[in-house]
């Protein structure tokens, strides 16, 4: 019996012995390293920048987020005196409602979406400068001059709407700098922006290899508005007359001519913020559209007839922007849309009238007819924006030069716009000092009337008072921070005064 | 793998004692079974004599079942098995009959016809303590089972006759919640247990088998035996990925040594819609338009309102009755070694929309197989080939179906006098969305198909006594196709016009395998100590890719030559018109489980698993997860009045640590997918840009579960009670896309916020139970169900500066209405309060300024409560309007059986959750519900509806105006059958056969004025938003059940 037993027992143990072999077996052949794979098909954003093409596809992306800078353009103008919200009711699009009321928050999404999109470029820009030393290839200064003029044109557009920023040098922002890098001055962030320029001027090619593409000649203008922004006449003066002697841009003969499709990129255009409709989009992510969602944003509301095509409403120039217009000025008529006189000449013409309606339309920035209809049609117009024009430089240079006392200068380069605008040279201005420079704001805002500049070009020259229904000095001259930023970091940044 | 050694060393150790103690025994038992043999055959005739002998095993489990009583028909002689399950007759005299019962299981019947030695497997008699229930790598009798399990048998499957499983959980489970976002065909369900616990998914773990991808979706209901479902911490076998609950399914198999059964069941039914809303017809429309425009200072739309009579009626044009046909059948049997069972179903199921434009196709063919290679390696194995075909037309949002239905006015007729669709005219009164339904319907065209193929096998091998090892291998493989045509089409000026046709396909290829391998070891030793240690080992993976593209020029604008293949057009230069994606992840497990029981009513388990994971970055990878449970037997106790009230009593307890994983992939690294493109010389480049912003230190969420419940049998076992109360608190949220800093540049094309553990979730509930049986004639019987849960939600943390995070849509472009916040509870609703509406001038000045809002307050407009008194009313008086999570949940359920006749009815009952009314489009020219007929006209008329207005008010922004009680109570089964008579049935070689005819979804009991107030599509933050919900249709049906 005792023996069985053993013989049982042993029977018994060798078995368990082979299990427990087979189990252990198994355990390691799935050892830990079953876990270790890397990624299918990707590639990963720290081992990049290995070849000159690395370089020139992330410099695309760079470039990409200007598509997102259609809400700068339509709050620029939306703020100001020039036009009212629209829309379908009060409740559309909020942000938009309150900032044409002056009654923004620091919850304002459509300011939420500008500082968001407009970080997203200083961080595209940075991410190639932050490895601008990865690899060497023919060519590179311009690579790293556009990038570099890119990132002064965002931060430009944050430091015009937020005043000072947080800057981190050529690296990307990371989780949690927003608690530790605090917002530089504003004259901190123009004078990074004016070495960029600097640098940009000196690289560029004066030149586009493609269209779209940052040239010289759009550094030389952008630099001359960051020191006019900042009352720096002189340089301003002396870096705009660099770019009208270089003779790379002239005036368009027909005003008119401009904004439409064949117009695009033309002898007059310096900067141009390129669109197309040959891709859809959605609200989801209107960032992702590389159409320009203002224009479909500015459309006339259920619009059928010749022409335009329908939009939502919204950017409606007032009254008192179309009575800005002298007689005989073809500009009129080329900024806004009467839609009652354009109903009543052309057949066929129905509308719809939302809120706020005064009857015109942004008409630089609607929908035109013939633009493929991509997707959601509204979001995906094809229309350039015309971000900085040769008339701009030179209205700018006419400031420059009026304001530094050069007052022939201020006069030869005001009349040279006014000439084009009568179609004469009956019009021209002889008058000189601040009056001459009167001439110049209000020759800017009707040539650049629909454009985004009116409300920045007001604030930088104290007029925002008593010209913009609602606005609050020493508050409104900017925008508030988002209140999810201030939050963000943690008490790290102050929100802007008055808000 | 430390603790994989430590427990093998444990493991072998226990070993060597309990076979120490077992050889002692065994001699003790040996000369016990003598004498009693001894007894026996003195006690037996001269008849011829056969020798019997065996063990008698649970049918599931395979376990030995200890104390059968095995008796010779008609005689006094009986024996009782010894705690293997032995038994042995020496002497049995040939033809007799040996009977063997067990209480809690089926008497199983033997002819003595020669001597042999057999296994007897007994099936348990369903619903009783000794049922055995699948905890995850192993079973337990329900008598012991520790943790909170649920159960749901194949007979309330029968009953519910559900098109999808999913509905077979709804109010039979407590603690689990059935919600779906759609009544459509096919249309999937959020499963959740014990509320919502995480931001992310919160889908439970389906096994299926052993199979750890299952897909509740795409299961025929009828090949499923039982699913349990884990709630507690007793899911932590499966560790990382049980925190959401664990759902196990069981699927039907032959049984041994039974003759070939054939199994036909078939219904046909119509469906409709359960509700219509009360619009307003032509005439009341175009009153109140009248009454609109003139508030605003319009010119009257209307001037003469006579003859417009009631108008068409645009739900009644969109909705219409369609059919469902359900045929499935089964032939399964089984042999002394193999058993078998083939089962093949089809259904097809029509929309109360579109008809055949939204439907549901679903074949599949099951083989299951199991061979006995010999006593000690037994295998079972299973493929199931499925496919589906689904199509489906655009659903709750700006823009679906019901929502045109519900907008479009009623003055507009459907079609025109050459028979071809109107159009909704392009006004600003109607915007730019709002079109002829039917048009829509019309112009919808799109197409999905699936086949997948998945299987499992076991191999169990009983390596010696008491150990037994077990191996699982389970896959899936599947490929799907779709394609979504667009066709050219003009609504006139609207936004989903199409000025060029495309169209886009798409082919995916999704895999999985798990490879898992465990070891038992159960015993029993010293009479009262029985020990079960399970030790293993379990792999995972996923992988699988996908390819799409569009081509665009559909030649003659048709669906029928709407494929890639014809379509010639690109997109311009520069635009990608394919794509592809492909993905491999993996995941890999120990665990361990040990559990104790003292003389069968102290029960303590206690389990460990380690956990790998590919979600997460080298640092973060591993993870442990330990759980334990305990239970006592109270009514086993000595002190216990056995013929008392009660039968039965078990406490229950449970702890544990469970993980979740479910995120993105390769959060934890950047990679470049995101998008930048832009247009050089009036081409798109497309450029190279930053996805997601990685967080290499994510890890595991931690989810903290605690368990206490009871289990009581009561009234001669009439009456079970299942109760329990739990907390779950959630930790380490892996909230994916967490609001970060802007100047992350997160928000640029293609990029996002980081997957970060940055919150805790606490749902805290009582979940209790009844069911009653009884028995009142040998004709009449019948049984009564009733399950409550109350589930009490609540954010904790959430760690991300703002404190919150928003989500869901509302309205047109208005800030997103529902949060996750700290003291909330998750996807509450974020508005303002109302307060009446303004009577007159003299209420509006003496209320603080309403301005902030956008729009000037006159009479009849909406007051709003400043909650911070300070004087105005801004989004800082915004406050929580209501969450769309029920505070209770109800299930009751009701059976009868009368002679040959049989009735069941299944209701369900949510109360306390809220819903946000979404579908009416805010524009003056559009349909409204007529609730607006009881609006403000002038002082004293109304203090809950706000005047009409073409005028800016500021009756529109978010309040509570909009969010409406969604309880319910909801009869979502009735069934009659009627079986014929077997003497009758016999006559045609059928075994049975049973007539039914049944109504599902037969009555909603609502104060909600939407279509289905248990819609819901189960998001976590931005659920529980109606914009016309596609009801869950009301189906009458008839059938048979044939068994031959």
């Amino acid at each position: 019996m005792l023996i069985f037993n053993t013989y049982k027992m042993k029977k018994y143990i060798i078995k368990s012995s082979i299990a427990i072999a087979l189990f252990a077996t198994l355990s390691i052949s799935c050892s830990d390293n079953f876990i270790e794979r890397t990624p299918v098909y990707s590639i990963d954003s720290e081992n990049y920048f290995n070849s000159k093409a690395d370089y020139d596809n992330a410099l695309v992306a760079a470039y990409d987020l200007l598509n997102s800078s259609y809400i700068n353009v339509m709050l620029g103008e939306i703020a100001s005196d020039n036009t009212l919200s629209g829309g379908e009711s009060a409740t559309d699009v909020i942000g938009i409602q309150q900032i044409d009321e002056m009654t923004h928050t620091p919850q304002n999404s459509n300011l939420k979406d500008l500082w968001n999109w407009m970080f997203a470029g200083v961080n595209r820009a940075n991410y190639i400068l932050e490895f601008k030393d990865k690899t060497d290839f023919s060519g590179k200064n311009q690579v790293i001059a556009e990038a570099r003029f890119l990132r002064a044109y965002y931060q430009f557009e944050l430091v015009k709407f937020f005043g000072g920023i947080p800057m981190k040098g050529d690296a990307r922002f990371k989780i949690n700098d927003e608690k530790s890098i605090p917002r530089s001055s504003a004259t901190a962030v123009y004078a990074s922006i004016e070495v960029d320029l600097q640098y940009a001027i000196d690289n560029l090619n004066p030149v586009a290899a493609q269209k779209g593409r940052a040239t010289k000649g759009a550094a030389q203008a952008l630099l001359g508005k960051v020191f006019l922004y900042q009352d720096k006449f002189v340089e301003s003066a002396s870096v705009l007359e660099g770019l009208i002697t270089s003779n790379t841009y002239s005036l368009v003969s027909n005003y008119n001519s401009i904004f439409e499709n064949a117009g695009e990129n033309n002898a007059e255009s310096v900067f141009e913020v390129q669109y197309t409709d040959a891709e859809g989009a959605s609200f989801d992510c209107l960032q992702c559209s590389e159409g320009n969602v203002a224009v479909g944003f500015n459309g006339i509301r259920n619009y059928t007839g010749p022409l335009f095509d329908s939009g939502y409403s919204f950017n409606v120039p007032t009254q008192e922007a179309y009575n800005a217009f002298e007689t005989g000025d073809s500009r009129r008529d080329v900024a806004l849309l009467n839609i009652v006189t354009w109903a009543a000449s052309n057949t066929g013409v129905s509308y719809g009238t939302g809120y706020k309606h005064t009857g015109f339309f942004n008409r630089k920035y609607i929908a035109r007819q013939g633009d493929a209809n991509v997707g959601d049609q509204n979001l995906t117009n094809p229309n350039n924006y015309r971000s900085i024009r040769y008339a701009d430089v030179l209205l700018m240079a006419a400031e420059a030069n009026s304001r530094s006392g050069n007052n022939s200068k201020g006069q030869e380069y005001l009349n040279k716009v006014r000439d084009r605008a009568f179609g004469d040279t009956n019009h021209r201005i002889t008058v000189t000092g601040q009056a001459l420079t009167d001439f110049i704001w209000n020759e800017r805002r009707v040539e650049l009337l629909g454009e985004g500049h009116r409300f920045f070009d007001l604030v930088r020259t104290g007029k925002a008072v008593g010209k913009i229904t609602g606005f609050t000095a020493n508050k409104n001259e900017v925008f508030p921070i988002p209140f999810e930023e201030i939050q963000f970091s943690n008490g790290n940044w102050q929100q802007n005064t008055g808000y | 793998m430390f603790f994989v050694v430590v427990l093998f060393k444990f493991f072998s150790f226990l070993n060597n004692i309990f076979i120490f103690l077992k050889t002692n025994q065994i001699i003790i038992m040996k000369s016990k079974l003598l004498l009693i043999t001894f007894i026996l055959i003195s006690s037996l005739g001269y008849s011829q004599m056969l020798e019997i002998s065996g063990r008698v095993i649970d049918a599931k489990s395979n376990t030995p079942l200890v104390g059968v009583n095995v008796e010779i028909q008609n005689t006094s002689q009986f024996f009782k098995t010894d705690v293997d399950g032995n038994f042995i007759f020496s002497k049995v005299p040939s033809g007799s009959k040996l009977i063997f019962s067990f209480i809690g299981y089926k008497n199983y019947e033997l002819n003595v016809t020669k001597s042999q030695k057999l296994t007897i497997e007994m099936q348990a008699a369903s619903e009783s303590l000794e049922e055995i229930v699948v905890i995850g790598y192993g079973s337990k009798k329900k008598r012991t089972v520790s943790g909170s399990v649920g159960f749901v048998s194949n007979k309330t499957i029968e009953e519910l006759k559900p098109i999808k499983i999913e509905q077979a959980l709804q109010g039979t489970v407590a603690g689990v919640a059935i919600t779906s976002g759609s009544g459509a065909p096919g249309s999937g369900f959020a499963i959740r247990i014990r509320g919502i616990s995480s931001n992310g998914d919160n889908a439970p773990l389906v096994i299926i088998d052993g199979y750890l991808g299952g897909d509740l979706g795409i299961l025929n209901p009828n090949d499923v035996e039982s699913i349990t479902v884990l709630k507690d911490a007793q899911a932590a076998i499966y560790g990382a990925s049980g925190a959401n609950g664990v759902i196990l399914i069981t699927t039907k198999a032959g049984k041994k040594n039974t003759k070939t059964k054939v199994t036909f069941n078939s219904y046909l039914g119509s469906q409709e819609t359960t509700k219509k809303m009360n619009l307003l017809n032509a005439t009341d429309y175009a009153l109140l338009l009248n009454e609109s425009y003139g508030n605003g200072g319009q010119a009257l739309p209307y001037p003469i309102v006579t003859g417009l009579g009631k108008g068409t009626d645009w739900q009644n044009e969109v909705f219409n009755k369609a059919p469902i046909v359900s045929n499935d059948f089964s032939i399964s049997g089984g042999s002394d070694k193999i058993t078998y069972s083939f089962s093949g179903s089809d259904i097809y199921q029509q929309g109360i929309i579109g008809g055949g434009k939204s439907d549901y196709k679903r074949n599949t063919a099951r083989l299951s197989l199991g061979v006995d290679f010999s006593d000690k390696i037994k295998l079972s194995s299973y493929f199931t080939y499925t496919y589906l075909d689904r199509d489906s037309l655009n659903e709750n949002g700006l823009g679906s179906v019901l929502f045109n239905a519900l907008n479009t006015p009623s003055t507009l007729t459907p079609y025109d006098s050459n028979g071809d669709f109107t159009l909704v005219p392009s006004t600003t009164g109607f915007g730019i969305e709002i079109i002829n339904p039917l048009a829509q319907i019309e112009n919808t065209y799109n197409d999905y198909k699936l086949r997948k193929l998945n299987g499992g096998f076991t191999l169990n091998y009983d390596v010696v006594k008491h150990f037994k090892f077990t191996t699982i291998v389970g896959f899936s493989t599947a490929n799907s196709k779709g394609k979504n045509f667009s066709k050219k089409v003009n609504y006139g000026g609207k936004v989903f016009d199409v000025t060029r046709s495309s169209v886009n396909q798409n082919a995916i290829n999704n895999n999985d395998y798990n490879f898992d391998a465990y070891g038992t070891y159960d015993n029993t030793f010293l009479e009262d100590h029985k020990i079960k240690v399970t030790l293993g080992t379990s792999v995972y993976k996923e992988f699988g890719s996908g390819l799409f593209a569009t081509g665009f020029d559909v030649p003659n604008n048709s669906w029928e030559f709407a494929d890639i293949a014809l379509a010639t057009g690109t997109s311009v230069a520069g635009v990608r018109d394919v794509g592809s994606y492909g993905y491999d992840e993996r995941r890999l497990s120990q665990f361990g489980r040990f559990e104790y029981e003292f003389k069968g009513k102290y029960l303590f388990s206690a389990m460990l698993r380690r956990d790998l994971s590919t979600k997460f970055g080298p640092d973060n990878r591993v993870a442990i997860f330990p759980s334990f449970t305990a239970g006592w037997i109270v009514s086993d106790e000595d002190f216990f009045k056995k013929d008392g009230l009660f039968n039965f009593v078990k406490l229950r307890a449970s702890y544990g640590l469970l993980g979740n994983d479910k995120i993105g992939n390769n959060r934890y690294v950047g990679s470049l997918t995101g998008e930048g493109v832009y247009l050089f010389d009036g081409t798109l480049s497309t450029g190279v840009a930053a996805g997601v912003l990685p967080n290499p230190e994510i890890k595991w969420e931690a989810d903290e579960k605690i368990n206490v419940g009871i289990d009581l049998k009561l009234w001669n076992n009439k009456i079970d009670i299942t109760s329990d109360y739990f907390i779950d608190t959630r930790k380490d949220l892996l909230i994916s896309n967490i609001p970060v800093s802007g100047i992350t540049g997160v928000y640029a094309p293609g990029s996002g916020s980081p997957t970060v553990n940055a919150g805790t979730v606490r749902n805290k509930g009582f979940e209790f139970s009844i069911n009653y049986k009884d028995k009142i004639t040998n004709d009449f019987n019948f049984g009564l169900g009733y399950n409550v849960t109350t589930i009490n939600n609540k954010v904790l943390e959430v760690a991300n500066s703002t404190g919150y995070i928003e989500g869901g849509l509302f309205g047109v472009s208005q800030p997103a209405p529902s949060r996750m916040e700290v003291g909330h509870a998750i996807g509450y609703f974020l508005g303002y309060q109302t307060d009446g509406i303004f009577q007159n001038q003299a209420e509006i000045d003496a209320h603080p300024s309403q301005a902030a809002l956008g729009s000037a307050t006159s009479p009849g407009d909406i007051r709003y409560k400043d909650l911070n008194g300070d004087g105005f009313i801004t989004y800082k008086d915004k406050t929580d309007l209501g969450n769309p999570i029920a505070d209770f949940t109800m299930g009751f359920n009701l059976n009868l059986n009368y002679k040959n006749f049989d009735f069941v009815a299944y209701t369900y009952a949510s109360i306390g959750n809220e819903m946000v009314r979404n579908y009416e489009r805010t524009l003056a020219n559009v349909n409204r519900s007529n609730y607006i007929l009881g609006r403000w006209t002038g002082e004293g008329t109304s203090n809950s509806v706000p005047r009409v207005t073409t005028a800016a008010t500021n009756n529109n922004v978010f309040s509570d105006y909009f969010v409406e009680d969604a309880s319910f109570l909801r009869i979502q089964n009735i069934q009659f059958g009627y079986t014929l008579n077997k003497t009758l049935s016999e006559k045609f070689k059928i075994s049975k056969l049973r007539l039914y005819a049944g109504v599902n979804n037969l009555y909603t009991f609502t104060k909600y004025r939407g279509f289905d107030p248990a819609a819901n599509d189960g998001s976590p933050i931005g659920g529980g938003i109606d914009s016309g919900f596609y009801p869950t249709p009301k189906t009458y049906m008839m059938g048979l059940n044939v068994n031959f």
